[in-house]
């Protein structure tokens, strides 16, 4: 094995070790602020006041509502899709594939103040759905595109040979498609679940009741609730950077693979 | 068709026969409409929805708003606030996605050297991805703050001079911004450089080493190239993600100070939002739409121009 980057000589490798070290210093320092920031004053006191005030708890389970139900549904929708646009016939197949697709380019800002009078004709307004809805709508595009591309790749000739065998459509996505996505799945899992835990412009938009509110709009909500008192401010942002850096220790592989095939339009 | 394989001999094996099984398929339109219905409903009725908006003189309350027809989009081909924005969105895409792609292909190299606790650096530098920028928001204010981390920082290993309000001055708050984008960025596009640059032919650079090429060479001959199926996909996905770009400058300086961090996002928010101007609004998220449009095309059939060269 020949590496990109040789480093034989013991110097080198100490030059190549310090100015990696040089270099993460950076993306370090903003968190380690972060942990420092939060226990300035009363120390871990800090915690405890934002403990007490009670809404960690109602912010964390909207955003567990929140991403569970979008990704359910893009999971869903994406599978089903996926599958239409890959192995079944449709009538101008490309043309239904594009006019999806064309809706990756979007930047969500653009959709606002149609949902806010939409949601709100509609009744949604302040309830999960505003924002699951768009949320689901705008990661299904590229999650159709990448699963599309992936069951391409699975020969035409074993969803014969089950038609052959008696099996229905529905069967042959079950025990074919399902399982053999898998992957594939995962990475929309993830994508999905960044997606929507870290969406902040829809929730500020279209929900207003604290009870509903997502995580992202914590550290707004403790501004108010602190009169500025910033060493909580930051507690409640380490309070809710910890599940996201824990999630992603834990499946490390998986969050790395998945933001990677994100990013690969 | 039919007719004619009916009237052959049966023989599965035709290409005929084959083409004859793939049409009685089933058709697929049910499986995609609920997705299709989703996307297009949703996203295509917002989008018409904007277009019409975008014609009023409107507050977003008022009963009767008024027709103004193409006077929206005259207005903002006047108003220096949405030249600017658009600037600071060009500006920012070309820093952001160089000093990223620099700092994640140099580091993806450095770490493909097998030196010690690549691990950890890994984690350490993918770690922001994951974080939400609203999350992180507080943290960066709190760190360029005057009397904040940074300049404590500063002051303490001899470079008080350089301590400054950086959020508080129109020459520096840009620079943050962007700092805060790389920041939270270089994971992923180290991370796609580090797959890209293992899936290099080994053999390739064991012949460019033999044949006397030092690291530097390689890097540039070789690597580099070979990486460009990536840099392609990055550079595409910055220039969406730039003119996506809100949440970091809505929080962190709420586009100031004196527009300074004033991207189109933000402008549309306040615009929109706040100031209830919804008619003008919605003429800016359609002038946003028809450029995010622009943007990918510009840079798809840029990459398709060059060699087509597939991607990782």
């Amino acid at each position: 094995m020949s590496p990109v980057f040789e480093a034989r000589r013991r110097s080198t490798r100490l030059l190549l070790q310090l100015v990696a070290t040089l270099m993460i210093i950076p993306y370090v320092f903003p968190l380690v602020a972060m942990v420092q920031g939060s226990l300035a004053g009363e120390g871990l006191g800090n915690y405890q006041a934002v403990f007490s005030v009670g809404a960690v708890g109602t912010f964390f389970r909207n955003s567990a509502i929140i991403a569970v139900s979008t990704i359910v549904i893009v999971y869903v929708l994406t599978m089903l899709a996926a599958f239409g646009f890959s192995k079944l016939r449709i009538r101008a197949k490309e043309v239904y594939f594009w006019l999806i697709l064309a809706a990756l380019t979007l930047p969500e800002v653009v959709l606002l103040t149609p949902l806010f009078a939409t949601t709100l004709a509609l009744g949604v307004y302040d309830t999960y759905w505003a924002v699951v809805l768009p949320l689901a709508a705008l990661q299904i595009p590229f999650a159709v595109l990448l699963t599309r591309k992936f069951i391409d790749g699975v020969p035409d000739s074993l969803f014969d040979a089950a038609r052959v065998d008696g099996a229905g459509v529905f069967t042959a996505f079950r025990y074919i498609v399902l399982p053999m996505t898998r992957p594939i799945g995962a990475a929309i899992v993830v994508l999905t679940l960044i997606g929507a835990w870290n969406s902040y412009l829809l929730p500020l938009v279209l929900i207003q009741d604290p009870a509903k509110q997502t995580i992202t709009l914590l550290p707004q909500f403790f501004v108010s609730q602190f009169s500025n008192d910033q060493t909580k401010v930051l507690a409640s942002a380490v309070i809710t950077a910890i599940p996201e850096i824990a999630a992603y220790l834990c499946l490390q592989g998986l969050f790395e693979r998945g933001l990677a095939a994100g990013a690969l339009k | 068709m039919t007719s004619i394989t009916e009237t052959r001999p049966p023989s599965a094996t035709t290409p005929t026969a084959r083409r004859n099984r793939k049409n009685l398929r089933p058709s697929g339109l049910p499986w995609i409409s609920p997705a299709f219905v989703l996307v297009v409903g949703l996203i295509y009725y917002c989008i018409i929805e904007t277009g019409y908006l975008s014609t009023l003189d409107w507050d977003g309350t008022s009963p009767t708003p008024t027709p103004v027809g193409a006077q929206n989009y005259t207005e903002i081909l006047a108003d220096p606030v949405f030249w600017l924005a658009l600037w600071h969105t060009v500006l920012f895409f070309v820093v952001t996605f160089t000093v990223q792609t620099l700092i994640g292909f140099v580091f993806a190299a450095v770490l493909h050297s097998k030196i010690r606790l690549t691990a950890v650096y890994k984690v350490l530098v993918f770690t922001p991805v994951v974080i939400a920028p609203a999350t992180m928001a507080p943290v960066f204010r709190q760190m360029f703050a005057a009397d904040g981390q940074l300049n404590w920082t500063l002051e303490h290993i001899g470079l008080g001079f350089l301590a400054q309000p950086w959020l508080a001055q129109s020459s520096t708050a840009m620079p943050v911004i962007m700092f805060i984008t790389v920041w939270e960025f270089t994971g992923l596009t180290f991370v796609l450089y580090y797959a890209a640059m293992g899936q290099i032919d080994p053999e390739v650079l064991e012949a460019a080493r033999t044949d006397g090429a030092g690291n530097l060479r390689i890097l540039v001959s070789i690597v580099w190239p070979g990486v460009r199926g990536t840099t392609v996909a990055l550079a595409m996905l910055g220039v969406i993600g730039a003119l996506k770009t809100f949440d970091v400058p809505y929080l962190v300086t709420i586009g100031g100070p004196n527009y300074s961090t004033e991207f189109l996002g933000t402008y549309i928010y306040r615009v929109s939002i706040p100031q209830a101007h919804v008619g003008y609004g919605a003429a800016l998220s359609v002038m946003l739409l028809v450029l995010a449009l622009l943007g990918a095309i510009a840079v798809a059939a840029r990459a398709n121009r060059k060699d087509r060269e597939p991607g990782v």
